[in-house]
């Protein structure tokens, strides 16, 4: 059944390829560049979470800043 | 330098979330808690039909999924995305649209579930006028979601709105690809797809509905809140950027993992199993960086309940990634597929993951919104007591439950006889499992309401801050990428070159894994003896779907000899091309019925729907007396017929203007066996007993050789 499916599907062998290739650039590319980038870049994204742009207004959160 | 302006991040519209967040996780959990009880005693079905496992179960997922999940997702994005982009949401008017939308969307889904309206795609199960709200809904969440991106003042994009940008385009890729169907009518349709193709896409969703409704958006709020919450840096932001690629980009592949030993080809099982196994690298990358960004703050977990909820549901969520690749393998597939096994591992990510990480949200976001303190930090710690022990006396006893009923579905006898032959036997075996789980479900809703109340406590001592204001300089945008300057940083800046990469990325999956399938509609083996079904079968059928059987009931006989010696041949792919939609089913609450066709005497099955335990002493099967006291309506049968041939079912011409004379003509043939063996109910031939007795009485039977009469 197996290879009745794939003939009657056609050649899919090139898309299995096609896949796996499109998978291993786009994992060694981003890792490549996320370890190339500047340190100062990364750490400003890493701080964005924390910059509201407000002033902070909860104790706790002044507690957890110190 | 740009110019400061001066703003307001709008916390009115997640308050409204939050509060319908708080209001759904009741909703959701009470519903499954009901569901977990009546499977310990039956009773509790309570002998209506919109009260019954099989409508409880749907609304059950639906309500925990879409409407608490859903909603705390909003909450999560309406907050962080506004503050992340240093702008306020892009439309008042969206905002609203969206709460209200998907709140009418939540509600027409607890009306037409327990009525039985379902399309039976699990976690899809919402008909085509809903489905069509379902999208507009999701338009205009888009809508307002990338306007906000577009008048931001933050020049880059944080990983979390990576991850907001794939759900979006994911959950919108899914939602259309699931839900092909022709109407039959406002409540009625049928799926394009048949059978072993039908199965195919439904997993594909369903699998990442889990990745892309449960995960990716959550993973969003972890990268947004637990920062805030520990207030440091998540612990890497360049594992942030290859967790964000490499799990959209395989986490698309894994859906045939839910169909492995099926009628699907071997090569699509094979390449579910190899990138579930694949995932847990990347899933362990998210979830190491989100433990990782608490180093050196530990002592702080020991006081603070918000970290507490926050590195359990981190670590439920490295469980479960875990758990689910091994659950992949084909091996382990064998023994976990259909028990309760699945149902642990689902509610560890629940439970664990969706639950916690939304209760830390709320005791971080409420007391900040409200200016104000948390009510009570005991309160708080008693919850995530209570709610963890209630997580481990949910799944521990459920994961037991899994490995005895498999076991025992597979042990023989030395002379190689089934040693547990009677299905029931393995059921009434782990329901003081079940009983146990109930346990842990009504610990993790006590703790539920311990929440709410402190929550609430909190709200009345606030004051709320509807609009907050804030001040950040002009975006300054650029207009390409410097020299020198990385692709990732580009990519940042650009919102719909992100968008675009992400849906390339979860395209290249999705086409791979379904093309072939879809390619090769028309080839799927047939089998000369399959016919489509009778118009009473076809009515018997969507008796079926309305009950929820799928809940409870597989149709799938793996190739496995305990399952041939148990159930008889194993299925076909060639036995479902007329099967719209599939009815595979995830769970055997109750036995395979694949082969159920001419297994037992027409009055058996009448005897067993008006009192299971009749014909299966000790049976938990709910009371469908209702089927028998109702007539079958068949003024949709013309309009079906005519749908099903349009989609390719070989009904002769015409055949839709004898389809109800056919029925009753088969409704007499039914009826007259059931007299026969003594049942004299007055109208017997017109109920829709009759029809579900048809249907259950044909399935398995086009390939299996035709009983003697009376049989």
């Amino acid at each position: 059944m197996f290879k009745y499916i794939l003939e009657g599907a056609g050649s899919i062998n090139w898309m299995a390829i096609a896949s796996l290739l499109t998978f291993m650039a786009v994992f060694i590319i981003s890792a490549v560049m996320a370890f190339r980038s500047q340190p100062a870049f990364i750490d400003k994204m890493a701080n964005l979470p924390l910059d509201d742009s407000t002033p902070s207004f909860n104790a706790e959160n002044e507690q957890h800043e110190q | 330098m740009a110019q400061v302006e001066q703003f307001q991040y709008d916390n009115a519209i997640v308050r409204k979330f939050t509060y319908a967040t708080m209001v759904f996780g009741a909703v959701g959990i009470l519903v499954g808690l009901l569901a977990a009880l009546q499977l310990v005693f039956p009773a509790l079905n309570f002998g209506t039909a919109e009260t019954t496992f099989g409508r409880i179960r749907p609304l059950h997922t639906n309500a925990a999924i879409f409407a608490f999940v859903g909603n705390g997702i909003f909450m999560g994005v309406y907050y962080s995305l506004q503050r992340l982009l240093k702008t306020n949401m892009y439309s008042k008017f969206l905002n609203e649209f969206h709460f209200w939308g998907w709140q009418t969307i939540i509600l027409a889904a607890a009306i037409t579930l327990p009525l039985g309206i379902t399309s039976s795609h699990e976690y899809a199960e919402l008909e085509w006028p809903i489905d069509l709200a379902i999208a507009a809904v999701w338009v205009a969440f888009g809508v307002n979601m990338f306007g906000t991106i577009l008048k931001r003042r933050e020049n880059h994009l944080y990983v979390a709105i990576w991850f907001y940008i794939a759900t979006w385009v994911t959950v919108t890729v899914l939602h259309i690809g699931n839900n092909l169907e022709i109407p039959v009518s406002m409540w009625k349709s049928y799926p394009v797809f048949a059978g072993v193709q039908d199965a195919l896409i439904q997993w594909w969703y369903g699998h990442n509905a889990v990745a892309f409704f449960l995960t990716t958006p959550y993973l969003g709020l972890m990268y947004y809140f637990l920062p805030k919450a520990a207030n440091r840096p998540v612990y890497s932001y360049k594992l942030s950027i290859i967790h964000f690629w490499a799990l959209i980009f395989i986490y698309i592949w894994a859906g045939p993992h839910h169909l492995l030993y099926t009628s699907l080809p071997d090569w699509a099982q094979s390449l579910g199993t190899a990138f579930s196994i694949m995932l847990i690298a990347p899933s362990w990358g998210g979830m190491l960086n989100g433990l990782l960004t608490l180093r050196g703050a530990w002592d702080r977990v020991r006081q603070d309940p918000i970290l507490k909820f926050m590195v359990v549901a981190v670590t439920a969520y490295g469980m479960a990634t875990f758990e689910g690749p091994m659950l992949s393998i084909k091996s382990v597939n064998a023994i976990s597929h259909f028990t309760d096994w699945t149902i642990g591992h689902v509610h560890i990510g629940t439970l664990g993951w969706n639950g916690f990480l939304t209760f830390g949200v709320l005791y971080w976001l409420i007391p900040r919104m409200f200016q104000t303190q948390l009510y009570s930090q005991k309160l708080a710690n008693t919850h995530f007591w209570i709610g963890t022990l209630g997580i481990m006396f949910y799944s521990i006893p459920l994961y037991w439950a899994g490995w005895t009923q498999s076991l025992m579905w597979k042990q023989f006898t030395p002379d190689g006889f089934l040693q547990y032959g009677n299905f029931l036997e393995t059921v009434t075996q782990i329901i003081p499992m079940y009983a146990l789980r109930a346990v842990g479900g009504t610990l993790y809703v006590v703790g539920y309401f311990v929440m709410l109340y402190n929550l609430i406590k909190t709200i009345r001592a606030g004051s709320f801050q509807a609009y907050e204001a804030a001040q950040a300089p002009a975006r300054v945008a650029t207009a390409g990428a410097h020299k020198g300057e990385h692709w990732h940083r580009w990519i940042e800046r650009r919102p719909i070159q992100l968008l675009i990469g992400s849906t390339i990325a979860i395209l290249i999956g999705g086409m791979v894994e379904l093309f072939p399938m879809l390619m090769i509609g028309d080839q799927v083996p047939k089998i000369e003896s399959v016919k489509p079904y009778t118009a009473l079968e076809l009515q018997g059928r969507d008796i079926y779907i309305r009950e929820g059987c799928i809940g409870c009931h597989t149709q799938m006989v793996r190739p496995f000899r305990s399952e041939t010696e148990r159930y008889g041949e194993y299925s076909k792919s060639g036995e479902f091309i007329y099967d719209r939609p599939f009815l595979w089913g995830s769970k055997r609450t109750g036995p395979d019925l694949h082969r159920l066709g001419n297994k037992y005497p027409d009055s058996w099955h009448y005897n067993h729907m008006l009192d299971p335990t009749s014909m299966s002493p000790g049976s938990i099967m709910p009371v469908y007396s209702w089927l028998i006291e109702d007539d079958l309506d068949n003024s949709l049968l013309p309009a079906k017929i005519a749908v099903l041939r349009t989609l390719g079912t070989p009904y002769e011409e015409g055949y839709e203007e004898t389809a109800v004379a056919d029925a009753e003509k088969q409704a007499e043939e039914v009826t007259a066996r059931l007299r026969k063996d003594g049942i004299e109910d007055e109208n017997l031939e017109k109920k829709e007993i009759i029809a579900l007795i048809a249907y259950l009485q044909r399935l398995g039977t086009d390939i299996k050789p035709a009983p003697q009469a009376g049989n």
